[in-house]
């Protein structure tokens, strides 16, 4: 076999491997949509679903972030700059401002990390606690602080995937 | 006495890159926030591995060699197993790109093959995350994003190593290898 040809092969065995990879999760979206409509749920793939009071009532996916300013802070323990969108915005880009007050409370959870944390609205309202989403490199929002009980990466919850709002 | 398949000298050669591969991991950071684009400087490192042990099996010895140490280190968000898995699936699937495309320093294998060795450890990623159901960012922000830097930046890394050899041959590092063995 000629190199040419060694790299025709290649090149072949490549796009095989993407187009592969793909279409096999294509279908595997298709197959999974019935299901969805199912419960009356079309979250997008990758969506993360915000709760107001126990009903799924919006969802944002990163992309939608994109339209957001960008802040940023220095992290201690590891000296590594985190840069992303305060959860103030996120919420406020997804549920509107008149819908919170001061007595809300938010709920960040991870299911894979089995890990959530409780903030007020008035932790997240001030930019100065920078409670914020980092994308990680993985693609994977990942909440950051530099409040005092989340300074610190174990305390941070990574792969978010909820929201909850519970305002009494 | 049978002959063994790698040298001694070859295996702390192969350790050494693999251990580069994880300096690499932790020590160098681009700020942009695409998938896979650690991608660049981990196929180089393997690309270079290939080169320099020009025998089969020299950069899945890598990827179990880095796998462990990544592992043993606490590299990666998911765990021991997955780690090492991932580390080793770049290797092996380079292994077996270079199987077909055989030359490393070829301006247009390499690269080749750093792209399917590096598209390699995103299927693992992906079947990782359908099998366990753990949500993993690519898919966040879209698969067919993922592909095409996965494949870019193992093509580039790829590329940078076949130059990688290129400059050693001229270096006269080859000659010196082959000295010592």
């Amino acid at each position: 076999m000629s190199d040419k040809q060694r790299i025709l092969f290649g090149f072949i065995v490549l796009l095989i491997l993407a187009g592969g990879l793909l279409g096999v999760e294509l279908l595997r979206r298709r197959a999974a949509q019935p299901v969805l409509a199912d419960i009356e749920e079309e979250l997008p793939p990758g969506s993360i679903p915000v709760s107001w009071n126990g009903t799924t009532s919006a969802y944002f996916t990163p992309d939608d972030l994109s339209e957001l300013a960008l802040v940023s802070f220095v992290d201690d323990e590891e000296g590594k700059t985190q840069e992303g969108w305060l959860l103030r915005d996120v919420v406020l880009l997804v549920m509107g401002e008149t819908a919170l007050d001061d007595s809300c409370t938010l709920t960040v959870g991870s299911s894979s990390r089995d890990k959530a944390v409780e903030l007020s609205w008035v932790e997240v309202r001030d930019e100065a606690n920078m409670v914020m989403f980092d994308l990680s490199g993985r693609g994977t929002l990942k909440l950051v602080s530099l409040l005092e009980r989340m300074d610190i990466r174990d305390e941070w919850v990574q792969d978010v995937d909820s929201i909850d709002v519970v305002c009494p | 006495m049978k002959e063994r398949y790698f040298t001694t000298f070859e295996l702390i050669l192969l350790s050494l890159l693999s251990a580069l591969v994880v300096v690499a991991k932790i020590a160098l950071r681009f700020p942009i926030t695409l998938s896979g684009h650690s991608g660049l400087f981990w196929m180089a490192i393997v690309i270079v591995g290939a080169g320099v042990v020009p025998k089969r099996g020299a950069t899945s010895v890598m990827g179990v060699t880095s796998g462990l140490i990544a592992a043993f280190l606490g590299l990666g968000d998911y765990g021991a197993l997955n780690t090492f898995l991932s580390y080793t699936l770049v290797g092996v699937g380079t292994d077996l790109a270079l199987l077909l495309l055989r030359d490393p320093a070829n301006l247009v294998a390499a690269p080749l093959a750093g792209a399917i060795g590096h598209l390699a450890k995103l299927l693992f990623k992906w079947l990782f995350g359908v099998l366990t159901g753990t949500p993993v960012g690519f898919v966040a922000l879209g698969l067919a994003r993922a592909v095409v830097s996965y494949i870019l930046f193992g093509a580039l890394g790829g590329l940078l190593g076949a130059l990688t050899l290129r400059a050693l041959a001229r270096a006269g590092f080859f000659s010196y290898l082959a000295e010592k063995r």
